[in-house]
C-alpha cells in the first residue's frame, strides 16, 4: 500500500502543477474588470452571492455590501447565485459598474442538500434525503448530536434509552435489516467514515457511552439523514441502515469576521421517583407470601407462627408495625447542573475562508455521581490556490471526560441496586452503626462517596482536501481524512465497595481506534443546450480501521490512598489488535430534461477484509427517476400548486457493521492457559462463505408545495429485504461452539414517512409554521431458521414470522377472584403452564411515531414547542418485574407500592395475584403482566428567545443578541408505569425495550445567551 | 490534461491489482484452525486449553458445581435469579440459563479433548515423545470420560462425540445414546487412558491416579461395589501421597492447594485463571454477592459439635450476622475446584464396603473421615445395621462435602431423593435438555416429564 500512496503523492503534486499553468494562460486572455453591486428584489444589499463566468470556473463573491468586481471579456455571461434567490445570468456589455438584483426563489426547492460525493439543489432530489438544521436542537441537553434528532426525521427512530448525557442511543433509519450486525446508520463527518461504535470496555450495567457525543453539536452547519437506497447506495456496504452525513460549520470568502459567543446554564431533575413500599408494608408481604407458601407446600414447615416478621423475642424481626422505613432514592438523585459555552470566529478574504470554534459543556446526570463534560476545539480553513485549485483542512479536536458510574444491570457498583433495589426496612448500617450494603448491593453512601470511574475520550476528527478544476465541468477531488479515538479508562474500587473487597481493585484500559480514509472523485457536469443537463461522477476510496487496546488490573493495595495499579499486589494485563480494510470503487451518473425529468443510476463496489476469500466484493447499484409535474405545461397554471415532484427508486446497500473483523475465519485462541502456563483452543468455526449482508430498497415520493410554499408535504413510502441476514447461528451444543456467522436471515422492513411544513400566519411581524412528521415502520423476521433468545430471562425473541425484538412472555389473562392465582393463556392447552406456553406479545416497534414543531415569532421574540411522540410499542418493566416480587424476594428486593394491589381474599378482583414464590407460577419469570404500553407524547423542548432589537445593539457595535431558554421533556402523556418510557437498560440492540435500574430523561430548565459581533 | 486522466486510470488498474493485499487482513491473537497441534509445545499448549474449559465459569468453574449442591437440601438462596431457585426447589424449567451453560461447557470441553485425541497421534515432532503422546491422550481421554460422567449423571444419555468440530455440519444431528450407553463410553475412555499415563502424583493434572479415583465414582454409581471399593483402595493404600489432613479446614484454609488431601484439583492462578465461584458465596465485605448460602439446617449441622466437627470452618458470619459459605474465599479468585478428594475415596469404600456387607470395615472407613473432622467413632453398637450404616455415611457426606457437588447426585443414586428431598417424581431424577440444544438440534428428545 505504501508505494500506491507514493505513486498518489506523485500525481497529486503533477495536477496541481499542470492546472496551476493552465490558470496563467487563462488569467492572460482577460481584458477587462467588470464589477457591480447586487440586491435582493427588497432593496437590500446582498452578500455572499456567487458570481462566476460562464463555462469558467473563475468567479467571486459579492461581499458585505454586495459589491463584486472580476476580470472579464465584453460579451461574457455572467452567472449569479444565491442561496434563497432564482439564478441569473447577465450579459458583460461594457466596463461600466452592473446593477443586479436578485428575486427571491423559494427556498426549499434551491436549498442545498448534501448527497453522497457532492451537493444537489432540492429540487433536483431524486432520492429521500433529510436536512436538518441543528440550531433549535443544538440547546436540547443530552450530550450527543444523534440523540437531539429525535422525533425531527420522518423515519427515523430514536430512542434515548436512558437520562445520562452522552450515552448511546438508538437510531433506526427505516427499521432495522440485521440481527448482529450493527443497525445503526452510517456517520460521515465532513468526509470522514466516522466510528459510531463505543470503545467502552468497562462495565456500566449493559451500557455503553457515545462516540457521536464527541462532536460539538454548535459545530454542525447541517445533518442530512440518507434514507432511501438512491441516496444511500453510493455508500455501497455500509449504506443499508442510512446514512448521516455531518457538515461542519465553514466559513465564506469575503465576509467579514463574525464572532459569535453563546452561553447557557441550567438545571434538570427527574419528574418523578418509584413509589416503594414502607418497611411495615414490606414486611407485611413477606409474611403473606411465607405463610402462602407454607399452604401450598406444607413440606416446607412455614406457618404464622414462624413468619419472619414476629416478634424479636420470637426470633423473629419484630413485628411488621416495628419495621423503619429508609429513603435511598432521594440520596442518588439530585438537581443536575448543566452548563455549555461556544464561541467562533468565522470569515474569509477572496481566496481563504476560516471557522475556528472552541466549546466546552458540562453537564451533571440527575444521579450521583456520574457526569459528562466536552471541551472541543474546530478549525476549518479552505484556500483558494488559484481559480482552478481549493484546498482546505476540518479539523475537530475534542476531549470527553466522563464520571461514570453503573446505572443499568447488574449487583456490584450498581447505583440503582443500591438505592432503587434495596428494600426499604434496612437500615443502611448494622447494629454497630456501620454502614453496610443490603441484599446483596452496595452501601449506598460508600457508593456514590467512593465511585471512581473515570473515561476520558481524545478525538481527532481530520479531513485533507484538494479540489482540482481539470477542464470546464471536469472536477477532481482527492481527500484524506483520519478518525483517531483515544479512549483511555480507569476504574479504582476501594475497599468499602463490593468490588474493591476486601483491598482494592482497579482497572485502567487504554483503547485507540484509528480510521484512515482516502479517497478520489472525478466528476463532470455539462449541460447540453438548454434542456438536457448530465453529470458523472466516478471514484474509489481506500479505508483502514485498527482497534489497539492496551488493559490492566490491579487487586490488593496497600490501603485506599493508593489508587494507581502500581502499588497492587497482584496485577494481570493484556494487549488486543484488530484491523479491517476496505476497498471500494463507485460510480454514478444522472441526467436531468428540462429540469422536468431526472434519472440517475449508480453502482459501488466493495471490498471487505471480513468476508470470506472469494466473497470479499460485493456490488451495490441503484436506480432513481423523478418527475417535476410542475414543470409540465398543464401545471404551469394552476397556481394553487407551487411544486409537485414524484420520485421512485430501487437499490441495493449492504452491511458488515458490527460483525467482528475476523468473523469468517477459523480460528484457534490462545489465552486458555492452564497453571499460569499458554494454552490454546478452538476459539470460533471459520465461514469461507461469509458475504455481504445485502439490503434492497425500493422507496417512492412525493413531494408537494402548495400556495406559494404555505403547505410543504414530503410522502415517502419504500419496501426494504435484507437477504443474507448476517448473524450468528445457533450451533448445537454438542458441536463445541455456541454459533458460527452465517448469512442465513432474512428481514424485512416496510413503511412510510409522512411530512408536513406549513406556514400557518404570516402577517404584520407575526409568523407562525409547524412542522409535523409522522412514519410508521414494519418490520418481520422473513426467515430465520431457529428463534435467537436475548435479554434478562429471554424476554426477546427473535423468531421467524415475528418483527424483530418481540417480547416472549407468559401471557397473563387475569388473575382468578376466586384463588387468587394467575390463569395465564396455556397456548398448547395441555393443562399445565411450560415454556411452550411462551408467546410472543407486541414488540418495541411503534405503530407509528414521529414529532411536532410549532414555531412562532413575533418582533423579537420566538417560541419554539417541539412535541416528540411514539405510539404502539411495548416496554417491559423489568424495575417493576423486581419490585412486584410478592415478598418471595424477602429481604433480597423492594418492594412496589403497587403490589399492595395483591389478591388478599375470594371476591377480590385485581391484576395483582396472591403472593406464592418466585417463577412457581404467579410471579414467573418473563409474565406478561410486566410487559406495558410504551406510547408517548412528550414536550421534548419549548424555546422561548428574544432578540434585542438591531438599533439597540448596532449601538453597541453588536450584530445581534438573543436571549433564550429552553425547557426540555416538561410533560409527559404515558400509560407507562415506570419513569420513562423510552428507558432501556442495555446497549445491545437485540435487547432494546427492557427497563431495568434506568436513570429517565429529566425535565430540565436553563437560560442562555448568543451574541454575534 | 489528458495524461492525468490516463495517469488516474492508470491508478485505478494499479490500486486493483494492490487490493488483494490490502483486504488480506490476519489477525495477531489467533491462528487458523488448519494449523493448530503440529509439535509437542502446541500439544501440549492444546492440552492445557482442555484444562482450561474443565476450570471454566460453566464447568467446574461454578455452574455444573452449583446444580451438584444447590439441589440438595443444604443451600438457600438469596439473590433474584430464579435458576438457582429453580434447583432449590428441584423444579428445574427447560429454560434454565445455567443448565443451558453447563450443557455447553461439557461438550466444549469434550471438542477441546477430541482435538488432542485426533491430531496428537499424527504429530511427527521428535521432541513429542511416545511417553508424552500416551501421557498427553491418557489425559485427554480422562478429561473426557469425566465430562461424559457428568452429562450422564446429570442429563442422562446424550449424544457420543468422538472427534473434533471443524466445519459446522460436523457433530450435530446425533441422536441421545441411553445412560447406560453414556457411561459405558465414560468406562471404555478410563480403560483406555489407564494404561497410557503415568503413575505419578499429580494433583493438578491427569494421571493413573486420577483414572483410579474415578474409576472408583463411577463403579459406585453403578453399584460395582467390589469395584468401587478396589480402586478406592488403590489411592487409600498410597498413603505417603494421600492422606486426611487435619483439621478439615487444612485442605482449603490459608491459602493451601495441592495438599496431601486432594487427588485431583482445578489450579486458577487468580490472574489469567480466574475461579470467580467465590462471588457467589462471598458476603460484600469480601467483594462477592452472596447469591447463595448455607441454609438454616446445614448451618446448624455443620456448628453442631457431634455432627460438623471442626468442619464448622466452611461458614462463617458477616457484618450483618448472616451466615455464608467459606470454602471459596480467596481475592483474586484463585481458590481451587475440588474435584476428588482422599475423604470421598474413604466414603465410597465405606459405602461399597457396607453395600457388601463388610460393616466393620465401612465404620473404619468412615471413622477415619469422622476421626479428622474431631467426631467420635462409631460403633457397632450404635450404628449396628447395613441400612444404619449407609444412613450414617448419606450424613457424613452431607456435611464433608457440604459446599462441593455431591449431595444431589448422591441422594439420586441411592433411590433416597423420595425419602429425603421429599421427591418423588422419578423424573426429575434427571435435568431437562435445554430447550435451546433442542430448538437447535431437532433430533435431541426431551427427557420426560419436560
Amino acid at each position: 500500500m505504501q508505494k500506491l500512496y507514493a505513486v498518489w503523492v506523485i500525481f497529486l503534486l503533477v495536477s496541481l502543477d499542470l492546472t496551476a499553468q493552465s490558470t496563467d494562460r487563462s488569467a492572460n486572455s482577460s481584458t477587462a474588470t467588470v464589477s457591480g453591486t447586487v440586491r435582493a428584489d427588497n432593496g437590500e444589499l446582498l452578500p455572499g452571492v456567487n458570481i462566476v463566468l460562464k463555462g469558467q470556473s473563475k468567479g467571486t463573491v459579492s461581499d458585505a455590501n454586495g459589491q463584486f468586481s472580476l476580470s472579464a471579456k465584453p460579451g461574457d455571461q455572467l452567472i449569479l447565485s444565491a442561496i434563497g434567490y432564482k439564478t441569473i445570468e447577465i450579459k458583460v456589455s461594457g466596463t461600466g459598474s452592473l446593477k443586479v438584483e436578485l428575486s427571491a426563489d423559494s427556498r426549499q426547492l434551491s436549498e442545498v442538500i448534501v448527497v453522497g460525493y457532492g451537493t444537489s439543489e432540492r429540487k433536483n432530489l431524486i432520492g429521500s434525503i433529510a436536512k436538518i438544521d441543528p440550531t433549535d436542537t443544538k440547546v436540547i441537553p443530552v450530550g450527543s448530536v444523534d440523540a437531539q434528532l429525535q422525533g425531527k426525521v420522518p423515519g427515523v427512530q430514536i430512542s434515548s434509552a436512558t437520562g445520562v448525557p452522552g450515552e448511546r442511543v438508538n437510531i433506526r433509519v427505516r427499521g432495522a435489516t440485521s440481527i448482529n450486525a450493527s443497525n445503526d446508520p452510517l456517520y460521515v463527518v465532513d468526509g470522514v467514515f466516522i466510528n459510531s461504535n463505543s470503545l467502552q470496555t468497562i462495565g456500566t450495567g449493559g451500557k455503553a457511552t457515545s462516540p457521536i457525543a464527541d462532536i460539538n453539536p454548535s459545530d454542525i452547519e447541517s445533518i442530512e439523514v440518507l434514507k432511501d437506497a438512491e441516496a444511500t447506495a453510493l455508500y455501497g456496504s455500509r449504506g443499508a441502515n442510512g446514512v448521516v452525513l455531518i457538515s461542519t460549520k465553514r466559513g465564506a470568502f469575503g465576509q467579514r469576521s463574525t464572532l459569535k459567543i453563546d452561553a447557557s446554564a441550567g438545571a434538570a431533575k427527574a419528574a418523578k421517583l418509584w413509589e416503594l413500599t414502607t418497611g411495615p408494608e414490606h414486611a407485611t408481604l413477606v409474611n403473606e407470601w411465607w405463610v402462602n407458601t407454607g399452604k401450598d407446600t406444607p413440606s416446607l414447615n412455614r406457618t404464622v407462627a414462624n413468619r419472619p416478621f414476629r416478634p424479636v423475642s420470637e426470633g423473629g424481626r419484630g413485628l411488621p408495625e416495628d419495621q423503619k422505613t429508609y429513603d435511598r432514592l432521594g440520596e442518588l438523585f439530585r438537581t443536575a447542573q448543566l452548563r455549555n459555552y461556544d464561541i467562533s470566529l468565522s470569515g474569509g478574504t477572496q481566496t481563504t475562508k476560516y471557522y475556528i470554534a472552541g466549546g466546552y459543556n458540562t453537564q451533571e446526570a440527575i444521579i450521583r455521581p456520574i457526569n459528562f463534560n466536552r471541551a472541543s476545539l474546530k478549525v476549518n480553513l479552505d484556500q483558494q490556490v488559484n481559480d482552478k485549485i481549493q484546498v482546505g483542512v476540518s479539523n475537530t479536536f475534542t476531549r470527553t471526560y466522563r464520571n461514570q458510574g453503573r446505572a443499568g444491570d447488574g449487583p456490584a457498583g450498581g447505583l440503582l441496586q443500591a438505592a432503587l433495589h434495596t428494600p426499604t426496612y434496612l437500615s443502611p448500617t448494622n447494629d454497630q452503626g456501620v454502614l453496610v450494603g443490603r441484599a446483596g448491593f452496595d452501601n449506598l453512601t460508600l457508593l456514590i462517596n467512593n465511585y471512581n470511574v473515570h473515561t476520558t475520550s481524545l478525538r481527532y476528527i481530520g479531513n485533507l482536501y484538494a479540489d482540482a478544476q481539470l477542464l470546464p465541468g471536469l472536477k477532481f477531488r482527492t481527500s484524506f481524512g483520519i478518525d483517531y479515538n483515544n479512549y483511555n479508562e480507569s476504574e479504582y474500587w476501594n475497599s468499602k465497595l463490593i468490588s474493591g473487597s476486601p483491598n482494592g481493585y482497579a482497572t485502567s484500559s487504554i483503547s485507540q481506534y484509528t480510521t484512515w480514509l482516502n479517497e478520489q472523485t472525478l466528476t463532470y457536469r455539462k449541460k447540453l443546450g438548454s434542456n438536457h443537463s448530465f453529470g458523472v461522477l466516478i471514484g474509489n476510496t481506500l479505508q483502514s480501521d485498527n482497534l489497539t487496546r492496551t488493559y490492566a488490573e490491579g487487586r490488593g493495595f496497600p490501603n485506599d490512598n493508593f489508587t494507581q495499579i502500581s502499588s497492587a499486589a497482584t496485577t494481570a494485563s493484556s494487549q488486543n489488535w484488530s484491523k479491517s480494510t476496505l476497498a471500494s470503487f463507485f460510480a454514478k451518473a444522472d441526467y436531468n430534461f428540462a429540469g422536468r425529468y431526472l434519472i440517475d443510476a449508480s453502482l459501488r463496489a466493495d471490498g471487505s477484509s471480513r468476508f470470506g476469500s472469494s466473497r470479499k466484493w460485493g456490488y451495490f447499484p441503484s436506480v432513481g427517476v423523478a418527475w417535476r409535474a410542475k414543470q409540465e405545461a398543464f401545471l404551469q397554471n394552476v397556481t394553487a400548486i407551487s411544486d409537485l415532484k414524484l420520485r421512485a427508486s430501487w437499490g441495493v446497500t449492504g452491511n458488515q457493521n458490527g460483525i467482528g473483523n475476523f468473523a469468517a475465519q477459523g480460528l484457534w485462541t490462545g489465552g486458555t492457559g492452564y497453571q499460569g502456563s499458554p494454552g490454546i483452543s478452538p476459539q470460533q468455526l471459520g465461514n469461507p462463505d461469509l458475504q455481504w449482508e445485502r439490503t434492497r430498497q425500493i422507496s417512492a415520493g412525493l413531494d408537494v408545495s402548495l400556495f406559494a410554499d404555505r403547505i410543504g408535504l414530503e410522502l415517502n413510502v419504500y419496501d426494504k429485504y435484507t437477504t443474507n441476514g448476517l448473524f450468528q447461528i445457533a450451533l448445537a451444543g454438542t458441536t463445541g461452539f455456541s454459533n458460527y456467522w452465517s448469512n442465513a436471515a432474512e428481514i424485512s422492513n416496510k413503511g412510510f414517512e409522512l411530512g408536513i411544513n406549513t406556514v400557518n400566519l404570516r402577517r404584520s411581524g407575526l409568523t407562525w409554521t409547524t412542522s409535523f412528521n409522522v412514519a410508521q415502520n414494519v418490520n418481520r423476521i422473513e426467515k430465520l431458521a431457529t428463534p435467537l433468545k436475548y435479554g434478562s430471562r429471554d424476554l426477546i425473541l427473535q423468531q421467524q414470522g415475528f418483527p424483530l425484538y418481540s417480547f416472549w412472555v407468559y401471557k397473563q389473562l387475569y388473575v382468578d377472584p376466586q384463588t387468587g392465582n394467575v390463569v395465564y393463556d396455556d397456548v398448547n392447552k395441555d393443562g399445565k403452564i411450560t415454556v411452550d406456553d411462551r408467546q410472543l406479545v407486541g414488540s418495541i416497534w411503534p405503530k407509528f411515531f414521529g414529532g411536532l414543531t410549532n414555531s412562532f415569532s413575533y418582533k423579537g421574540f420566538d417560541v419554539n414547542l417541539f412535541f416528540s411522540y411514539q405510539y404502539g410499542n411495548k416496554i417491559y418493566n423489568h424495575n417493576r418485574f423486581f419490585g412486584e416480587g410478592g415478598g418471595a424476594r424477602d429481604d433480597a428486593r423492594i418492594i412496589f407500592k403497587s403490589n399492595l394491589a395483591r389478591w388478599q381474599k375470594p371476591g377480590d378482583v385485581t391484576d395483582v395475584p396472591r403472593p406464592d414464590g418466585i417463577n412457581v407460577n404467579n410471579y414467573r419469570d418473563g409474565g406478561s403482566r410486566w410487559l406495558e404500553d410504551g406510547s408517548f407524547l412528550r414536550l421534548k423542548s419549548l424555546t422561548v428567545g428574544y432578540t434585542v432589537p438591531k438599533e439597540l445593539t448596532r449601538r453597541l457595535g453588536i450584530q445581534n443578541v438573543r436571549l433564550y431558554a429552553v425547557g426540555t421533556n416538561l410533560w409527559l402523556l404515558t400509560k407507562y408505569t415506570g419513569l420513562d418510557p423510552e428507558s432501556s437498560s442495555s446497549s445491545d440492540q437485540n435487547a432494546q425495550g427492557i427497563d431495568l435500574g434506568t436513570p429517565p430523561q429529566p425535565v430540565g430548565i436553563q437560560g442562555g445567551i448568543s451574541l454575534t459581533l | 490534461m489528458k495524461s492525468i486522466n490516463a495517469l488516474f486510470f492508470l491508478l485505478l488498474l494499479f490500486t486493483v491489482s494492490s487490493c488483494k493485499d490490502f483486504l488480506d487482513v490476519k489477525p495477531l491473537e489467533s491462528i487458523s484452525d488448519t494449523e493448530t497441534i503440529t509439535d509437542q509445545n502446541s500439544a501440549l499448549t492444546a492440552l492445557r486449553g482442555v484444562y482450561s474449559a474443565l476450570a471454566s465459569g460453566d464447568y467446574y468453574g461454578t455452574s455444573f458445581q452449583s446444580i451438584g449442591y444447590l439441589s440438595g437440601d443444604n443451600i438457600q438462596w438469596t439473590g433474584s435469579q430464579s435458576q438457582v431457585q429453580e434447583f432449590i426447589n428441584k423444579k428445574v424449567n427447560a429454560d434454565n440459563s445455567t443448565i443451558s451453560g453447563v450443557w455447553i461447557a461439557i461438550f466444549r470441553t469434550i471438542n477441546r479433548a477430541n482435538n488432542i485425541i485426533a491430531k496428537v497421534p499424527t504429530v511427527t515432532d521428535p521432541a513429542l515423545t511416545t511417553a508424552l503422546k500416551n501421557q498427553y491422550l491418557g489425559e485427554a481421554y480422562t478429561l473426557r470420560a469425566l465430562a461424559y460422567f457428568d452429562l450422564a449423571r446429570t442429563f442422562g444419555g446424550v449424544p457420543i462425540i468422538t472427534s473434533p468440530t471443524s466445519k459446522p455440519t460436523d457433530n450435530s444431528g446425533i441422536q441421545r445414546s441411553t445412560q447406560a450407553e453414556t457411561y459405558a463410553q465414560v468406562l471404555k475412555d478410563l480403560e483406555t487412558a489407564e494404561p497410557l499415563l503415568p503413575t505419578t502424583v499429580d494433583r493438578y493434572r491427569v494421571t493413573q491416579k486420577t483414572v483410579f479415583a474415578l474409576k472408583s465414582r463411577f463403579y459406585l454409581y453403578q453399584k460395582d461395589y467390589a469395584k468401587a471399593e478396589d480402586y478406592a483402595s488403590r489411592l487409600i493404600s498410597d498413603a505417603t501421597n494421600y492422606k486426611l489432613l487435619k483439621p478439615y479446614g487444612a485442605f482449603f484454609q490459608n491459602d493451601a492447594r495441592g495438599t496431601a488431601e486432594s487427588v485431583f484439583e482445578i489450579f486458577y492462578n487468580g490472574t489469567t485463571e480466574v475461579n470467580s465461584h467465590r462471588g457467589q458465596w462471598q458476603p460484600q465485605t469480601n467483594g462477592g454477592t452472596r447469591q447463595w448460602a448455607p441454609n438454616d439446617a446445614l448451618v446448624a449441622l455443620l456448628n453442631d459439635p457431634a455432627i460438623g466437627g471442626n468442619r464448622s470452618v466452611l461458614v462463617a458470619k458477616d457484618n450483618q450476622n448472616r451466615w455464608y459459605g467459606n470454602l471459596y474465599y480467596r481475592n483474586p479468585g484463585s481458590d481451587p475446584s475440588y474435584i476428588f478428594r482422599i475423604a470421598e475415596a474413604y466414603l465410597i469404600r465405606a459405602e461399597a464396603r457396607a453395600q457388601q456387607d463388610k460393616l466393620a470395615d465401612a465404620l473404619t472407613d468412615l471413622n477415619a473421615v469422622r476421626d479428622r473432622a474431631g467426631l467420635t467413632a462409631l460403633t457397632a453398637t450404635t450404628t449396628s445395621t447395613k441400612d444404619a450404616v449407609l444412613l450414617a455415611i448419606e450424613n457424613e457426606r452431607r456435611v464433608e462435602f457440604a459446599l462441593e457437588p455431591h449431595r444431589w447426585f448422591d441422594v439420586v443414586r441411592t433411590g433416597r431423593a423420595g425419602a429425603v428431598f421429599n421427591l418423588t417424581d422419578v423424573n426429575r431424577y434427571i435435568l431437562p435438555i435445554p430447550v435451546q440444544q433442542l430448538q437447535t438440534d431437532k433430533v435431541l428428545i426431551q427427557n420426560p416429564g419436560y
